[in-house]
């Protein structure tokens, strides 16, 4: 028996340790969302985030003069957007007033640096110098000055992990910003785009899309991207909306933090409703 | 000598991860990125064997998704598979012939390309495209961005073995 045992470990060793060490991968799969694994995932990268935030410096430096020209220019356009926006500010809280309605517009920002980035072609993420002791939290999105960029996945005492909207574990309900329609928008390999929309839907190319209120992770109206084609149109009763998303990932560099993340409260009293 | 190799395999491959999250994003071509920690996968595996690439596959994917954020296992799985594949080219008397010609770029070629083929399953949710076409997009592309890089590597190795 011994002697049969060890003639097949002699004969077959390498594919014995193959298959040992890809059952433990297999395994691995399925500790994802154990607890002890994210917290020791956390401490992984904090750690190697250090280092790489210092060669981001580095090469980031070459790159401060073009970014300028571009951060000057957009923000000639930003003021002159500000100052229109405030005009209907002031119109809008005097008609809040009148009406009595509470303002909920104050959110807080966390500025932060991408030190690295991790792109496969279906699974963007990319690190950042803000984390637990910045104030952000797991579940936070994070924006620029163009829209949605992703959502803090993890954190550290001083970075944080975020997936970016190019990833296809985030779902997001969205919403048109004319029509005022919602639909769940992903993202496929290849584009980003809202599936299973009714063909009776009013969504064309060119719409604005934002965060939709009736979502549980980003509820914020924030900016997402635009309509630029139907896809499915002929056959079936659905539409997929081909999304071109405001954001540049392949430049995300200069980001924010919105200090919010979603009110349990709300949720429980949601779920509650439900279960009755 | 084994564990010497080991050990400077563990050792190259931080700051080689290091320029992978930093700088090679900046050479990406239509999404498409070189994977140097397969590059070094490579090399080492041609050195070390057939076992020893296998488990240095299995290090160097458990290392990535825990550092990167992927889903834990989907690296594990595509580099040791290719560790396993690369192993199959071992030969002692034949690393000169490797590390001096476009042979160690052929077979980092045929490794990249099932190292991406492989761990696009963990990254993508679209069963519908058909296999051929993901094999194109998803592995071939990569593994020939990441064959002409490992070029590199050929051209300014040193006559004499480093390890």
């Amino acid at each position: 028996m011994l002697r049969f045992i060890s003639s097949v470990w002699w004969n077959f060793k390498e594919y014995i340790i193959l298959i040992l060490l890809l059952v433990i991968s297999f395994i691995s799969l399925s500790l994802n969302q154990n607890p002890a694994i994210k917290k020791v995932r956390a401490i992984a990268f904090g750690s190697f985030a250090a280092s790489t935030a210092i060669l981001s410096d580095i090469v980031n430096i070459a790159k401060v003069k073009s970014e300028n020209e571009r951060l000057r220019e957009i923000n000639a356009e930003l003021m002159l957007q500000v100052n229109k926006l405030r005009e209907y500010g002031v119109v809008n809280e005097n008609l809040r007033k009148m009406i009595g309605l509470k303002d909920t517009l104050n959110y807080p920002l966390i500025p932060a640096l991408t030190v690295s980035k991790s792109f496969t072609i279906a699974q963007g993420t990319v690190t950042l110098n803000a984390g637990a002791d910045n104030g952000v939290k797991p579940g936070m999105p994070v924006i620029n000055e163009k829209g949605l960029v992703g959502i803090v996945y993890a954190t550290s005492k001083d970075f944080s992990i975020a997936k970016t909207l190019k990833n296809f574990e985030l779902k997001l309900v969205v919403k048109d910003e004319r029509s005022r329609v919602d639909g769940v928008l992903k993202w496929n390999g290849e584009d980003l785009v809202i599936v299973n929309v009714p063909k009776t839907y009013d969504l064309e190319p060119g719409d604005r899309i934002i965060c939709s209120e009736l979502s549980s992770i980003v509820s914020l109206p924030i900016p997402i991207g635009v309509v630029v084609g139907l896809q499915n149109v002929e056959t079936g009763i659905f539409n997929s909306i081909k999304i071109k998303p405001y954001a540049d990932f392949s430049r995300i560099e200069n980001v924010f933090v919105i200090g919010v993340i979603e009110s349990k409260q709300k949720n429980d009293l949601e779920l509650n409703f439900f279960k009755r | 000598m084994i564990r010497a190799l080991y050990i400077f395999a563990i050792i190259l491959f931080f700051p080689l991860l290091l320029l992978q999250s930093t700088l090679v994003p900046l050479i990406s071509i239509v999404g498409v990125i070189p994977d140097l920690i397969l590059i070094l996968l490579v090399y080492f595996t041609l050195r070390m064997g057939q076992i020893h690439g296998t488990v240095l596959g299995f290090i160097y994917g458990f290392l990535l998704d825990m550092i990167t954020g992927n889903i834990l296992g989907s690296a594990m799985i595509a580099k040791t598979l290719s560790g396993f594949v690369t192993g199959y080219f071992y030969n002692e008397n034949k690393l000169d012939i490797y590390f001096k010609s476009v042979v160690f770029s052929l077979i980092v070629l045929l490794s990249a390309t099932i190292d991406s083929f492989i761990f696009s399953f963990f990254s993508s949710v679209e069963l519908e495209k058909s296999i051929l076409l993901r094999f194109f997009e998803q592995g071939m592309f990569p593994g020939i961005y990441t064959a002409v890089i490992s070029l590199i590597l050929v051209m300014f190795h040193p006559r004499r073995n480093p390890f």
